[in-house]
Formats: C-alpha cells, structure tokens, sequence
C-alpha cells in the first residue's frame, strides 16, 4: 500500500531538506515519489504539520535489572498506589514497560537505546525491552569493571584478544555498543577505595581508569563497532573532581572518537561560597575544541525521580542525598550499581544550578551533530519532560520566565541569562534524529530518504514548544500510524537493534572454562537467545563497519 | 490410545471442551484470581495479560517467602549482592537462622565451591565461615564453621545489640553476653568483605530491615553485602516479571483496569482460603524444580472453583477444570530465574513433549473469553 503524507514542513537535515513537501511510504519503508502517475492508497494531510523522521533516544534507563528495581523500590510514585492519581510525583514516568512505549511513541521518539546492560543481566534486560510496545530498541553492554578485562589487561594481553573478548560480550548480550561506567571504579570500590580518578589503579589489577577507557575504546574502533566507546567518567556529580575527570576523559580520546554521556553531571566547579559553580561554559569549550568527540547531556528538570546507575561507587556515596530516604546498592559481578531516588527542587540552589549548567552545554556548544538529547532518563528528569526541554531550548522567553523562578543567587552563577541562542527545527531534527542515527549506526533511520524505516514523526506547530512535542499529530512506525493526536491508537512491539560480530572459536571456548571455573555459572547463561524472547523476529542486525 | 489431557469435574474431556467450560467459569466469575504461577517467564507473560483482560487479582503462591524481603527492601532499602561475585569477592560468610542452609543449598554451593580469589584483603585467604541460630546446621561442603548458638527469636535483637556495639553505644547483655556480640561484630567489621546469608522468611518485615541496616553501618567503613535465600526462587522471578509488567511484585488486581497493588488484600493465602474477594481461580504449577526440603509445606490449596494448569494431573484432582500441561525447563525451552545466577537463564528442555505449553493454555483461555465477550456485545 502507497501512503502520501502530503504538504507537511519535511525537516530532514540528514538529506538537506527543509520545506513543504509531500513524503511517500510503502511496505514498512520510506520511497521516491511515483513517477508514473501512480496514486497513493492512501493519504495523511499534512498540510501545516511538521515531518520529521522519528525520533532517537541514546541514553535512556528503560530497561535492567536496576530499572526493576527502581520501579520495586518506589510503588509510592506508582498512580495506582496513590489517592489521587492525577498528582502523584512520576505519574507521567512510564513506569512499566508498557507505559514506557506507549508514552515515547506519543512524543514522536521510535527509538531508545538502554545505555547500561549488565552482562549478567542481559537477558532480562531483553525480555524487558521485547514487552516494551511500539518503539525500537537497542542497548549498550556495561565493560570496564569485569575482571577478565582488568585481568587481560594487567596480563598485557594483546589488543586482538582483548578485542575477540568484547566482541563475544557484544553478540552474546545482543548489545549495539559498550559502555564503560566508572572505569574500575565499581572495582575499586568492592575493595573498600572511596574515591577514584582517572589515573587511580584498581588495587589487585595495577591497572588505571585510563588504560581500561583506551583499551576498550581500541577494541571498539578495531572491531569497527559504528558507535564509539560510551563513557560514563569517574566522578560524577563531585565538584570539582567531575570536572577534571570530564576534561582528562576528554584529553585522552586523543583524535578517536569517544562518546560522553550526561556531561551536565560533570559541569561543577568548587567556587562560590557553597563550594558548588557551574563549568559549563568551560566543559562546552573543550567539547568545541575537540572534534572527534560526541556528549550527551543528562539534562536535570525539577521534580521528583529516581537516579539508576551501574556507578555503585557513585551511588554508595550519592545514598546520603536519597528522597526519599532509601537506596538498593548492588554488588554484582563487575559492576554492581544502585538506585536512589532524587527530588531536584527549584528552591534548591544546588539543584537550580545543575538545571541551569545543563542548558549552559545544551547551547554553549556548537554543532547540534556533536551533541545529543538526554536527560539521563531518569536520572536527571523523566523522559516525560523533554517537551518541555525542547521549549527551553527553542524559546529564549522560556528560559527567562524559568530564570525569574530561580533563586537569585544561581542566576548570578550561570551565564544562561546571556545566552541568546535558540534552536530551530533543524537543528532539534539534527540532534534528536540524524545525528543518533550516525552515531548509532543504523543509516536505516533518522532521516526520511528513500529506503529509511518509515518511523515518523508529524508534529503540529505553534508558540507552545512543549505543546508540540508533547502530543505528536501522527506517529507512524514502520508505516503503521500508530498515534493520532498523541494519543496511540495501534499496538504491535518494534524490534532490538544488535550487532552480531562473530565471536572467536578460542576465545568462546576460553570464556566456557572462565565462567565456569571461577564464578560456577554457564557461559551460556549470559547468552540472549531469539527464542528466549517470545517474540517473533525480535532483533535487527546492524552490521558493522568494516 | 490417546492420553488424557484436560478434565473436567474430574472427567476426560477434550482440550476444546475443557477450554470452554474453563470460559464459561470464568465469564461469570464476580472476581477471578490468577494464581500458582509456577511457570517460566512465557507463561508468566500470558498469566498477566489474563489477568489484564479479566480483571483478576495475581500472585504466586510462594510470594510470602519472598515479601519480607521485598518491604524490608522498599521501606528502608537494601544492600543485595550475586552469589557468583560472593564466591570471588567474601571472606567471611555468617548465615543468620537455621533455614538459609537448607532452602539455599544451591547458592551456598556456588559461594563455598572455591576460595575467594578477587581482591587485595581476600585472595589467598581461607573463606570464614560463622552461623548464628538455633542449631548447629552441616557446615556448607566441608568447610569449616564456627557456631554461635541462639535462639530464633533472638536473632533480630542479637543483630540489633551487634549494631549498637559497634557503634560504641551500651546494650544489654542480651541473650548472648558482650563478649559474643563483640565476637560477631569483629567478625563481621574485621572482613575485607562481609556477605551475610539468610532467608527473608525467617525474620520478617522488620528482621529483614534489621539486617539491611547491620549492612549499612557495615559498609560505613568497610565492605558488606547480603544474599537472600527464598524456598521457590521462582516466585523471585515472578515478582520482577510483575513489576516491570504491572508496575508491582505481585500481588496485584486489576478488577477497577489499572493494576492495583495490596500486599495484604490481594495474598494468595488471603484469596484462596475462600475468605477473600476472589470466586474462581486459575492456578498455574508447570516449573520443573528439584524439590527441596523447603518447598514441602507448599502445596497448593483452595476452597474456591479451580481451573488447574497443571505438570501433575493428579495434583489436580480438586480442581473443576484441569490442563496437563509440560514443565518449563523439562519438556520445553523457558526462561526461569536461576537464584544462583541472580537473574533469569534460557533453559533448553531436556526431552520432547506433545503437551501444550502453560503460555498455549492461558493464551487459548484469553482468546475463548475474548470470543465470548465479541459474542456477547
């Protein structure tokens, strides 16, 4: 069936487009206009709308063990736990995995990717995301605090074995790229370390942050995984030390390309009379500097919410600052993590100041390609809030009646009061579209040319920012609309987005003896089969670069 | 010869039959309850989405071993740790009462297999061993363990006194004396990494908060963590399906839509017993388990009609309507929660099997019951 979606405002950076015109759709795919005359089957009006293709979500908590235990350490923020429904704190958070779909596909976003997958619990991390409706989905693997790493490289294993490891770990956890958190900080940490940098060596290994960063980021680039090393820094959220972790991370991409996530968690200086100052401006400086990497910004919005981290070391400290006052810490193989819930307030100027550095890197740096999207979901904010971040982004009056909000003595802390800049359409299609699609490697989205997934996002304009992006006209995924008015009006369950490099006959056979004879569990165990699943034809392999 | 798979009022009947009458009984049901839910993550699946589309209330029905766990866990928080990383990473286990050892074989087995391995303080070290309860239980493996005698319901306030003790406050002497509690709190602090085993059932809400909280004033300067042990890990399993599901570990209704949660009004006990707002079950009991000496006193009773969905006809025989059906991890693959792995694990069966799946049986129940209410409208 030929679907026209006709006369809309198509903003397509990807292929250079920004102008009315119609967009043509069949068997799931996006197609050249008919040429012969052909009429289509059917058509949506468009005509004043805007067309965008869907959008993609890099970083986004959706599914894991943590998350679980997010939603079974908090039933007080579920709606049906609560008298009234309509006020509770996250009732807008999506806090199954079925809200979780149905709530991004209403925004006009087709694809998230769950940036924190446990090895071990990559499994269930699947079966979450194979009852997640409507959206894509693709995960990041979690390396950097294992012991066969650690142990490889202290060993001075060689780089092609170290890459045969990580490659085995990507298609065995059916990942889309790997992520290093706190490199040997979790590690650390089980040995009683409180406090780690970028060149602290895990005790028992002798080996630093730095070596497992650049070690896994050659490994990543070797086996031409299209998305770069994922790197949550050491540090996060500590004055001072945040910032020089950020910056010496950054230092040692060293022309390779590196992606850092939720960078606004790194933007804090010591001055000021509390000891607490926004770098923003100096952290956006260095990312314009430095070309070959890419940031996310973990953007705080202010409200309650939970934070879900697989950085025990950071979250054993951070367990202090819970609201409410509980946590679960896990030591887990490798990693662990932890979840403490968070109430970024207003008032607070702390919390103020983290929203307002946040923006600072939003429009400090320059090219919208280079950064993206994220609010930490839901570590910063809720996904629920980004309509109201792309208002603050797109509409310099916004921002100032939110600075009005503030306490006095945060707006003398941050440049955000000068900044002029506003977002238009493309770049908000280049940061949330094209771009994750590049950085992710899956060409078959986030743009609208012939032969792209016809996942698109058709939004009605207006003054009203947040209104636009919070409700989405139409959402067609795969050509199926799937949303009218922002409401869904069709269910069916999108697919994971993996990669699948052949995993090394040794290094397979090595890794059956490891687990078995040092932690007592199968090999096998860590393994995602398609069948395991009970969905039919649960993943799309994204190749990778050759 | 064909064998029988589904009856009815204790006689064979055909699949298709069973399937309507089992309908039919549920179709006018003031409140159904979903329950049992012995099964694999697949089953589990179709278990929820019945539910959804009946308006049932859910739960397992080994969820009160694993529910003080679940309060301690949620009203205070929790330090949780994997088997696999204690075996590496604990040099000092203490197992708190006098069920973790039976009930937690299994995890015991993969902590004691072999000597920790993974840090500075611990590698090279002898694995030290102390239980704290009422008998001196068999030592896991051959290790050797010392024995600090108390009496269960001493347990929790032992804890407490241990807490105070290190934190330089007075206590009483207690059921133990000073010098014992001094004895288990340097064993305790003195650890590179302490893990505390024990079974949630055991000591209740508050227990369980007790030691999470001796965790936490633990890891204030040192390591320590905890493995909780449950009787049917697979209600573990269930309890984080619903959750990401439902939004809740079980016990759960969806009588008024949205997916409510009460630990107390929705327990299987409570809606089994006939004294609850249930008046029809579905009971599901299809996991193919060695049987441990813990799982005995579980067997499944009801004083409501019953539809079984059932591993073992003749476990079935009270019921109105029951399916044979194959066991997840047996006679089909599954996805189960492996305590041992902390997580869920794809088990490939171990035979061939013509009966229906758990997931084939509630998924055909949903499609008679949506027939009858097209049929209805």
């Amino acid at each position: 069936m030929l679907t026209r979606l006709s006369g809309g405002h198509v903003v397509d950076p990807a292929n250079g487009r920004d102008e009315v015109a119609d967009i043509y759709l069949e068997d799931g795919l996006v197609v050249d206009p008919p040429t012969n005359g052909r009429a289509a089957d059917e058509t949506i009006d468009c005509a004043g709308l805007v067309v965008m293709a869907g959008a993609i979500d890099i970083h986004s908590h959706i599914a894991g063990g943590h998350v679980n235990t997010a939603r079974l350490l908090l039933p007080e923020w579920h709606r049906a736990f609560q008298a009234r429904p309509g006020e509770t704190a996250l009732s807008r958070v999506g806090w199954t995995t079925e809200e979780t779909g149905l709530l991004y596909a209403e925004m006009g976003f087709t694809t998230v990717v769950e940036p924190a997958m446990a090895p071990s619990s990559a499994l269930h991390a699947h079966l979450e995301l194979a009852d997640t409706p409507i959206i894509d989905k693709a995960t990041l693997v979690v390396l950097g605090n294992d012991d066969m790493l650690m142990s490889m490289i202290r060993e001075g294993e060689s780089a092609s074995a170290i890459a045969d490891y990580v490659a085995w770990t990507v298609s065995a956890s059916r990942a889309l790229g790997v992520k290093c958190i706190n490199a040997g900080g979790s590690a650390a940490f089980k040995e009683n370390v409180r406090k780690f940098d970028f060149d602290d060596v895990v005790p028992d290994y002798g080996v630093s942050s730095r070596q497992i960063v650049k070690t896994l980021q050659k490994a990543v680039t070797d086996l031409g995984i299209p998305h770069p090393l994922h790197v949550h820094c050491n540090n996060l959220g500590v004055p001072g030390a945040s910032s020089d972790s950020i910056e010496a991370t950054i230092r040692a991409a060293e022309g390779d390309k590196l992606h850092l996530a939720h960078i606004q968690f790194y933007g804090y200086g010591t001055e000021g009379k509390r000891r607490f100052s926004s770098r923003g401006q100096k952290l956006a400086e260095l990312v314009n500097a430095t070309p070959e990497v890419t940031v996310d910004i973990g953007q705080v919005m202010f409200g309650q919410t939970v934070t879900i981290s697989s950085d025990e070391l950071r979250q054993f400290a951070g367990r202090g600052q819970a609201s409410p006052k509980k946590s679960i810490i896990f030591d887990h193989e490798a990693n662990g993590g932890g979840v403490v819930p968070m109430n970024y307030k207003q008032k607070s100027y702390f919390n103020a100041l983290q929203w307002a550095i946040g923006l600072e890197l939003f429009l400090l740096i320059e090219d919208p390609s280079r950064v993206f999207f994220t609010t930490d979901h839901p570590n910063g904010a809720p996904f629920t809030t980004y309509p109201d971040i792309f208002a603050l982004l797109m509409d310099r009056s916004v921002r100032a009646r939110w600075l009005d909000a503030l306490p006095k003595s945060v707006v003398k802390m941050t440049s955000l009061p000068e900044i002029e800049r506003e977002y238009t359409l493309n770049e908000i299609a280049t940061m949330t579209r094209a771009s994750p699609a590049r950085l992710l490697g899956t060409s078959d989205r986030g743009h609208l040319g012939a032969g792209a997934v016809a996942d698109i996002a058709v939004y009605r304009p207006g003054d009203d920012k947040a209104k636009m992006f919070g409700k989405a006209a139409y959402v067609l995924k795969d050509g199926d609309l799937m949303v009218r008015d922002g409401q869904v009006v069709k269910r069916k369950f999108g697919r994971t987005l993996t990669l699948r490099p052949e995993p090394d006959k040794a290094m397979k056979a090595r890794l059956d003896r490891y687990f078995d004879d040092r932690y007592g569990l199968s090999a096998r165990w860590f393994e995602v089969p398609d069948g395991a699943l009970g969905r039919e034809d649960p993943f799309k392999v994204v190749p990778c670069r050759t | 010869m064909t064998v029988d798979t589904a009856w009815i009022d204790g006689q064979p009947a055909t699949r298709d039959d069973a399937l309507r009458a089992a309908a039919d009984l549920v179709g006018r049901a003031r409140q159904p309850f979903v329950g049992g839910l012995r099964t694999d993550v697949a089953g589990l699946r179709s278990a929820l989405s019945l539910a959804s589309q009946t308006g049932a209330i859910v739960d397992h029905r080994g969820s009160a071993a694993i529910y003080p766990l679940i309060v301690a866990s949620r009203e205070g928080g929790a330090f949780l740790a994997a088997p696999a990383e204690m075996r590496r990473r604990a040099d000092r286990v203490l197992i708190l009462g006098d069920m973790a050892t039976a009930i937690g074989a299994d995890v015991l087995r993969v902590v004691t297999e072999r000597e920790p391995d993974l840090g500075i303080g611990t590698r090279g070290s002898d694995r030290q061993f102390m239980t704290l309860g009422s008998k001196k239980v068999a030592s896991p493996g051959s290790l050797e363990t010392s024995h600090v005698d108390c009496a269960g319901a001493e347990i929790v306030d032992v804890l407490g006194m241990v807490r105070a003790a290190m934190a330089g406050r007075r206590t009483s002497e207690g059921a133990l004396g000073e010098e014992t509690l001094a004895t288990i709190a340097s064993f305790l602090k003195d650890a590179a990494f302490a893990c505390i085993v024990f079974a949630p059932a055991e000591f209740g809400d508050l227990g369980c908060e007790q030691i999470f909280g001796l965790v936490a004033d633990l890891n204030e300067t040192t390591r320590a963590s905890t493995l909780p042990v449950v009787a049917e890990p697979d209600a573990m399993g269930a309890a984080l399906q619903a959750t990401w599901t439902a939004g809740f570990p079980l016990r759960v209704s969806y009588g008024r839509g949205a997916a409510e949660h009460d630990e107390t009004l929705f327990a299987s006990e409570r809606q089994l017993s006939g004294k609850g707002e249930a008046d029809v079950a579905i009971l599901v009991d299809a996991i193919f388990a060695e049987k441990t000496a813990g799982t005995a006193q579980l067997a499944m009773e009801f004083a409501i009609p019953a539809i079984m969905l059932t591993g073992d006809p003749d476990a079935a025989a009270n019921a109105k309507i029951a399916f044979h059906v194959a066991t997840a991890g047996r006679d089909h693959d599954g996805v189960l929660y492996d305590p041992r792995f902390g997580s869920f694990v794809a088990k490939a069966a171990q035979t061939t099997s013509e009966l229906p799946t758990a997931a084939d049986i509630l998924d055909a129940l949903s499609e008679h019951l949506g027939e009858r209410a097209r049929k209805a409208a």
